[in-house]
Formats: structure tokens, C-alpha cells, sequence
């Protein structure tokens, strides 16, 4: 196998013992210290004939045995090109003013908190800190647990930054890796890396599976540079997070306010009975069947969120029977059409989808509507809830829209959830008045 | 009693029954019902010669071939067919390294085993190189809990995987093995060759003539998958 040098750099790429190195004066690294894995730091072993073991839990990403070691190269940081930003849109004040902190932050070489509302435009306010590092000859990885949103975000750095070379790392995809300056990657891929950045972006850090994860956590680690900065961003920061900053050991910027300077929608609860009968198959609830007529009258596109992949089928077949012009389909994230049906979403080419939460973050479905049937499922959290209502409102056109919850009971989740908004909103009521003055 | 699917992570629930009561269950369900109905067996009609998939009961044409070749029937018997879910569960298990896996078909491999009571197992080997890069025979992995004795072992000028050879290159290979105690005497013994995948039968043929050199009375072959 031929492996050029470049491929070594700030990489972690497992090697037999047994086999040459490839590219010579590389560094070697041992794949075990004890019982932990030095890729993504667990002591998931799994025994092998002869006395040799290998890490059961980073699997997937090819496997690291006692029979291997590392090979690695130090990040040389080899970049000449000129990067130009070639976004032609402009930030409001406070998105401008959350930008010019991330610089500040970047030079200071500090880890730092984005808290932003659904909506408030996270990814643009990233461009002038982009475009600085980028000059700068840093190594950059924008990373996030969603292979979602790091697929929705390709197409928009590559617009915002078209001269500059990136490559998008994930599961799924088919093309090698490939040195660049500039990295899109699912967080699992980090565990690949070795102090390789010099700023690393986490977008949506409270999403499953990084928040709680050690693994990811270690990932995130290994793969930064001993002096670099870490940014972080969400619009719902999990319990751990806001702890840090409470204790300023991590500093924070709010974004209270969308970027089109209206406020979130909140959550309205209509109480239903038991909808799904004999605790089986779901039903459609008369609160439920009024609202959805009205779409049907309207046109009004919506998002449906149910609790459970077994509830889809049967919806679905109850709101076709009823209304059967009205086009929808149902997904979730095992369904090998998911990136097809939530296109088509996008395209208006139907009106409604149902869905498990998976769709809770990362889409951005213009000009929506979202019902959530069983919104006192364990499954929607304080979090989930947010952002689901968080799908709402995101175009200039139609900047806010109905967010329904339909319950047996009010959850604490769901009441959190409404006061999270209402503190947001709070927070953003201010700022839209100073702006007035 | 819970315990996680070692193919799709989902976890398994059993009934609980007197044995976990007491503590003293010792076998726990490796996979769940869900993965194992995506294996399919073989089923009852069968070439005598290589027990593969046939529609009479007449011998199928690689079978004829190697008889016409002057050899003695293996009368091979595989477990399951080599289907899209048994060559991703190879991949993971042989090519990913993940020898955990053996667990998901020890316990029917060694039932199977028992109908060959009186013969000697002898796993098919895998090279030195493959023992430092993968570090475990997959045959010998799914045989845990079993006697066998390794009477073969890889000659030493063997470079490339079987599995990277395309069928006519496996038909015109050398003899690929050799066994490990040049002066052993299999006089009148009966053998069992095991593998985990019965394609050409080549290796089989290659395996069963070096152990008829030395005496053995009939070879006999199992696999996992065909």
C-alpha cells in the first residue's frame, strides 16, 4: 500500500506491527497503554487468541488490536492558498457582535460557548471567524453528532468559501480522505485524528449520541492541538454545559433573537385522552383531526412528530384515508429514503411529513407548522421539545407559525421546555427594544 | 434477562425461568431472532457431493468433475447459504477482525458437530501473516468448547487470500498446505475438515489429499456457509 505523507498528517492510522512503514521517519504510537485504547480512550476490550486483544468499542472505524500501532505525522500546518470569503450577505448587529468575540476568542487561543436560538444564523456568524483562521494557515474541523446537519452544511461553506478546498467526512461517505485545510466531519470521525486542529467547531454539542458520551468526548480531544480553540454551538446547551459557564470556566455569548428579529414560537398544549387505543394502535384525536383539516382547507405544510417508528405506519394511513389529496409521507432514521422524503418536503412537493424526532434539529424547512402527537412521551425532552418548536418561523416570509403539543398529561420536560422559550423570548424582547432606541 | 444483540446492538429479552432464578444459566442467546431469520439455511435437498442447493438428487457437475478427477466424495455439509447478511457477517467477522463474533454461531456449529462424533476435527489453517495482521483463525474461533486437532498448517511461499483470488486462479493453485507433524500416521482414521466457507471446494480437495497421503480412511467436510 502506498500512503503519501500528507495523509499521516495530524491522522492516527493503524498499521500492523509485522508490515514496514509505509513513509519513513513517521511516528509510531502505541494503540494500547494498559487496558485503554489510545484512539477513543475505553477499556472495551475484547480478547484475541495468543495473548493479543483488540478495542471493541471504535469498531467501526476499522479495527485497533495489540497486533497494530499508530503511525502519525505532526500538522505542519502546509498552507499557502489565499481564501476569499464570497458570501455576499451582511450579519445583524448582534450577529456581528458574536462573530467579533469568536475572533477575539481564536486569538486568545479560548474555548467558547455560542448560545444561540433555533433560527438565529449560527452558520454565518462563523464566516469572518472562518476567514480569519483560514488566512491564518490554521487547521479548521467543523464537526457536529448529526450527519444531517454536517451534510446540510457542506453546500453552504462551500458557497460561502468556493475557492477553498474542504472535505466532508461521514459514515456514509464513499470518497476518501484527503488532507485540506478546512474539515466537515460527523464527531466519530474525529477519533481519526491527532492533534490536528487548531480551531474546532462543534455545532449542535447537546445532540445525541456526544452529549454524555466519553468516547466522543476524548475524540474531541485527541483530535485538537495542545493550544487551540474550541467553540461550541446550540441553541439548548445540555445541564453540563451551562454548569461550565456558571463556574466561568467556559465563557459564553447569548443570540436571544432570530436572525429576522422575531421571537420563537411557543409551545400551545391541547389535552387529548388516551389516542392510542388499548394502549396500541394510535388513533388521531378530535383536536388533532380539526387542525389537520384546516391544513388540508389551507394548504398549510406541517411537520407531524410522533414518539415511536411503529406510530407512522398507522397515521399515515388513517390521515391518507381521510384526506387522500393531501400528500405526505412518514420517516425515520433507519428508512433508506429519509434524505429522498424530507427533499421532497423541501421541494413543496408534499405537504406534510411524519416523523420521529429525528428531524427535531438541523432541517430547516421553511414556512412550517409543527404538531407533536404524544408530546409527553419520555423521548421529547426539555431539549428536543425546544428545538422542535425551533423548526418553526425560519423564513422572512412566515417568521412565526403554530407549534401544537398534544398530551394526556404536561409533562416537566414540556413545561421546562415552554420556559426556556419564554426566557429566551425575554432576553430577545430586550434587545429588540434597545435596538429600537 | 437482558443482554445486547452482537449483530445489531438491540437488546435481547428472554423470559426469565428457573435457571436465571438460581444464577446458574450458562447460555445466553448471542443474537436476536430478528438478525438470525436474515441467515438462511440450506434446507433438505442437497448435492450428496457438496451439499449444495440442488433440485434432484443427482450430482451436480463440480461434483461430477471431481469425482471423474479421481477424488473420494467429501460429502460436504455446509449450514447456511452464503447470502448477502452471511457475507456481511464475514466481512465484519473475518475482515473487520471482530472476534467476538465467533459467539453468534459456536453453539450451532458445535450441535452440527455431533453428528461426526467419531471423526477427527481438523481445522482448515490460516498463513503466519494472517495470525500477526488478524491475529485468530475464524475456523478455530467458532470451534471453542470442541476437541479438535490442528494437523495443518500454511506453506510458507502462500502470499495472497483465497477470497482475493478469482475462481479460475483458485482452480490451477498449488497444493497451499502442509501438515505440521511430517511423520504423523493417520492409519484407518476417520476426518472431519472444517471451514468457514465452502466456494470451489479446491482448498477442501487440497486439504482432504494431503491427509489421505498419510493414511487417513475417509475425509469428511463441514462449513459454516456455501
Amino acid at each position: 500500500m502506498i500512503i503519501q505523507p500528507e495523509s499521516l498528517y495530524g491522522r492516527l492510522v493503524t498499521w500492523p506491527k509485522v508490515v514496514a512503514q509505509p513513509v519513513k521517519n513517521c511516528e509510531i504510537l502505541p494503540t494500547f497503554k494498559g487496558n485503554t485504547c489510545q484512539r477513543c480512550g475505553c477499556r472495551n476490550l475484547e480478547r484475541l487468541p495468543r495473548q493479543q486483544f483488540y478495542c471493541r468499542q471504535c469498531l467501526a472505524l476499522g479495527r485497533v488490536s495489540s497486533l497494530d500501532h499508530f503511525l502519525t505525522l505532526p500538522e505542519p500546518n502546509h498552507f499557502n492558498q489565499k481564501h476569499m470569503l464570497t458570501w455576499t450577505g451582511t450579519l445583524t448587529p448582534q450577529q456581528n457582535e458574536v462573530s467579533q468575540v469568536l475572533v477575539q476568542k481564536l486569538k486568545q487561543q479560548q474555548n467558547h460557548l455560542v448560545w444561540a436560538v433555533t433560527g438565529a444564523g449560527k452558520t454565518e456568524m462563523l464566516f469572518p471567524l472562518l476567514h480569519t483562521a483560514l488566512n491564518a494557515h490554521l487547521r479548521i474541523g467543523i464537526v457536529s453528532p448529526r450527519v444531517d446537519v454536517i451534510v446540510e452544511l457542506a453546500p453552504r461553506l462551500e458557497q460561502a468559501f468556493s475557492k477553498s478546498d474542504m472535505v466532508v467526512l461521514h459514515g456514509q461517505q464513499p470518497l476518501p480522505y484527503r488532507y485540506t485545510q478546512l474539515v466537515l466531519a460527523t464527531t466519530h470521525q474525529l477519533l481519526r485524528f491527532y492533534r490536528a486542529f487548531d480551531l474546532l467547531i462543534i455545532d449542535e454539542v447537546d445532540s445525541f449520541p456526544f452529549a454524555g458520551d466519553r468516547m466522543l468526548a476524548y475524540a474531541v480531544e485527541q483530535a485538537s492541538k495542545i493550544d487551540r480553540t474550541q467553540i461550541y454551538l446550540t441553541a439548548t446547551p445540555t445541564p453540563q454545559l451551562q454548569r461550565q459557564v456558571k463556574r466561568k470556566k467556559l465563557s459564553v455569548s447569548y443570540l436571544p433573537l432570530r436572525f429576522h428579529q422575531h421571537l420563537l414560537p411557543q409551545i400551545t398544549v391541547r389535552y387529548v385522552g388516551d389516542w392510542r387505543k388499548k394502549k396500541r394502535q394510535p388513533t388521531v384525536p378530535p383536536t388533532l383531526h380539526q387542525q389537520l383539516s384546516r391544513y388540508y382547507q389551507s394548504g398549510q405544510r406541517f411537520l407531524l412528530f410522533v414518539p415511536k417508528i411503529k406510530d407512522l405506519a398507522p397515521l399515515l394511513d388513517i390521515i391518507r384515508q381521510h384526506w387522500p389529496d393531501m400528500l405526505g409521507e412518514s420517516v425515520y432514521a433507519g428508512d433508506p429514503k429519509r434524505q429522498e422524503k424530507v427533499q421532497m418536503m423541501r421541494d413543496k412537493r408534499i405537504q406534510y411529513l411524519i416523523t420521529t424526532t429525528i428531524l427535531e434539529r438541523g432541517v430547516t424547512l421553511p414556512g412550517i407548522d409543527v404538531l407533536i402527537l404524544g408530546a409527553d412521551d419520555p423521548i421529547f425532552s426539555e431539549n428536543a421539545l425546544v428545538q422542535i418548536a425551533g423548526r418553526v418561523g425560519r423564513s422572512h416570509e412566515r417568521p412565526s407559525g403554530l407549534v401544537c403539543a398534544y398530551v394526556t398529561y404536561k409533562t416537566q420536560a414540556l413545561r421546562l421546555a415552554q420556559r426556556q422559550i419564554k426566557k429566551m423570548n425575554q432576553l430577545g424582547n430586550v434587545l429588540r427594544q434597545n435596538n429600537d432606541e | 434477562m437482558m443482554n445486547k444483540c452482537l449483530l445489531c446492538q438491540e437488546s435481547i429479552l428472554t423470559k426469565s425461568d428457573v435457571l436465571d432464578i438460581l444464577g446458574i444459566r450458562t447460555t445466553q442467546p448471542a443474537v436476536c431472532a430478528q438478525c438470525l431469520t436474515q441467515f438462511e439455511t440450506i434446507g433438505e435437498r442437497i448435492c450428496f457431493g457438496c451439499g449444495r442447493l440442488s433440485h434432484d438428487d443427482t450430482l451436480c457437475q463440480d461434483c461430477q468433475r471431481w469425482q471423474s478427477n479421481g477424488k473420494q466424495l467429501l460429502e460436504h455439509r455446509a449450514l447456511y447459504r452464503y447470502n448477502a447478511t452471511m457475507k456481511d457477517y464475514m466481512q465484519r467477522y473475518k475482515f473487520s477482525g471482530d472476534y467476538a463474533l465467533r459467539e453468534v454461531f459456536r453453539s450451532v456449529l458445535l450441535q452440527h458437530l455431533k453428528n461426526y462424533s467419531d471423526y477427527i476435527k481438523v481445522p482448515i489453517p490460516i498463513s503466519d501473516q494472517t495470525w500477526l495482521t488478524r491475529g485468530f483463525n475464524q475456523v478455530t474461533g467458532l470451534l471453542e468448547g470442541c476437541q479438535y486437532q490442528e494437523l495443518l498448517s500454511v506453506r510458507a511461499h502462500q502470499k495472497a487470500h483465497q477470497s482475493q483470488l478469482n475462481r479460475q486462479k483458485r482452480m490451477t493453485r498449488k497444493q497451499p498446505f502442509e501438515l505440521i507433524d511430517g511423520t504423523i500416521n493417520l492409519q484407518g482414521k476417520s476426518i472431519l475438515l472444517i471451514d468457514d466457507i465452502y466456494t470451489t471446494g479446491n482448498t477442501m480437495y487440497y486439504a482432504a489429499d494431503l491427509l489421505y497421503s498419510v493414511g487417513a480412511q475417509a475425509v469428511r467436510s463441514v462449513s459454516l456457509a456455501r
